[in-house]
């Protein structure tokens, strides 16, 4: 049986699930680049230049989490 | 004294696999769920008895969520979420249970004597939490790619516009993927076992001395009461979430696609429901 497409009680809690998901991605994305980074310089013996450009990156990561997130709000 | 231990104790070794009580939780969530889909389908009628009625419940509840929002191939990954739905919700609830975490052996001396229980909440060990992420993760790839091939596939996840970016843009956009698994796992995780660790502490509150000890009928009742709430709600998002990604895959692609060749197809409405999802 296909759903009515009108009816928004058939689809009710979707959203919660990203509204959980944004905040903690916000910070994983931040502690994935800074792990990712001590790694590199770890390995490459270049402390801390892989640092901080993976905090940039995990920094950015987390930025475009927000505008990917909002971009698909906006389009509803 | 309150112990918890973060992670899970090894009760015994099959040769180099080591069995851990959260295995056994998760294992005995599997038994339940197998046992329950074999007196379904053995008494399952089609005008359904109040029994049958009330066990459909959680099942029409979440299949109504993933008709509306899963577009025109719900269908295809719909068994996926309702199966991870009912594992993450039996494991939860089969958590809290009397016995489950509090009947083990007492295992080292003095005050380093903690007690090993035989059966433990699955997801209050972060390997269960990571394999269902990681299942999660692999076929929100599969949707993808079978949705827009390996080439579209690629295009969309290395290849930035405008194209100068690419190189800035492209660790980005891994970072973000990455931190999907790790946030559907590491929540599902802190949850059960914070769970796990406000209840022995409630029990420990209320038992510590002869005053409270009539609140240790009351108190952990009503927590155990919240963490009935808290396994359907964490259930509920650990299945949406992925859904939601799955179809955010297939749609997105899609979207891309028609973009691309300029198709002049109508929208599927399984972007309209990823937006809606989001």
């Amino acid at each position: 049986m296909e759903p009515d497409q009108g009816d928004d009680r058939s689809r009710p809690p979707a959203n919660w699930g990203v509204a959980f998901d944004l905040g903690l991605r916000l910070g994983i994305s931040v502690i994935l680049g800074v792990v990712g980074g001590l790694l590199a310089d770890g390995w490459l013996r270049t402390s801390p230049i892989f640092t901080l450009i993976g905090m940039v990156l995990g920094i950015g990561a987390a930025m475009y989490t927000i505008w990917d997130v909002a971009r698909q709000s906006m389009r509803r | 004294m309150v112990h918890v231990e973060i992670a899970a104790e090894e009760l015994f070794a099959i040769g180099p696999l080591i069995v851990t009580n959260s295995m056994v939780g998760a294992l005995l969530a599997s038994i339940v769920l197998l046992l329950a889909a074999r007196w379904f389908t053995r008494r399952a009628a089609v005008v359904p008895s109040r029994g049958q009625s009330i066990l459909e419940l959680p099942i029409e509840f979440l299949a109504g969520i993933v008709r509306g929002t899963g577009g025109k191939r719900w269908r295809q990954f719909a068994p996926l979420i309702f199966a991870i739905f009912l594992f993450v919700l039996t494991a939860n609830w089969l958590s809290l249970l009397p016995g489950v975490g509090t009947i083990g052996l007492w295992e080292g001396e003095g005050e380093h004597r903690i007690l090993v229980p035989f059966v433990r909440a699955g997801a209050a060990d972060l390997n269960f939490t990571l394999g269902l992420a990681l299942i999660s993760f692999v076929a929100f790839i599969a949707f993808g790619l079978r949705a827009n091939g390996l080439r579209g596939y690629l295009k969309e996840l290395l290849v930035s516009e405008p194209a100068y970016m690419t190189p800035l843009l492209t660790p980005i956009h891994l970072i973000s993927e990455l931190s999907r698994v790790i946030s559907l796992s590491m929540r599902l995780f802190g949850n059960v076992f914070a769970g796990e660790v406000l209840l022995a502490t409630m029990l420990a509150l209320t038992t510590a001395t002869l005053l409270v000890l009539p609140l240790a009928f009351v108190v952990p009742g009503v927590f155990i009461m919240l963490e009935l709430l808290f396994g359907l709600v964490q259930a509920l998002v650990f299945a949406l979430l992925s859904m939601t990604y799955i179809t955010l895959a297939i749609a997105e692609h899609r979207q891309h696609g028609s973009d691309d060749h300029h198709s002049g197809e109508a929208p599927e409405q399984g972007t309209a429901a990823a937006n809606g999802a989001a």
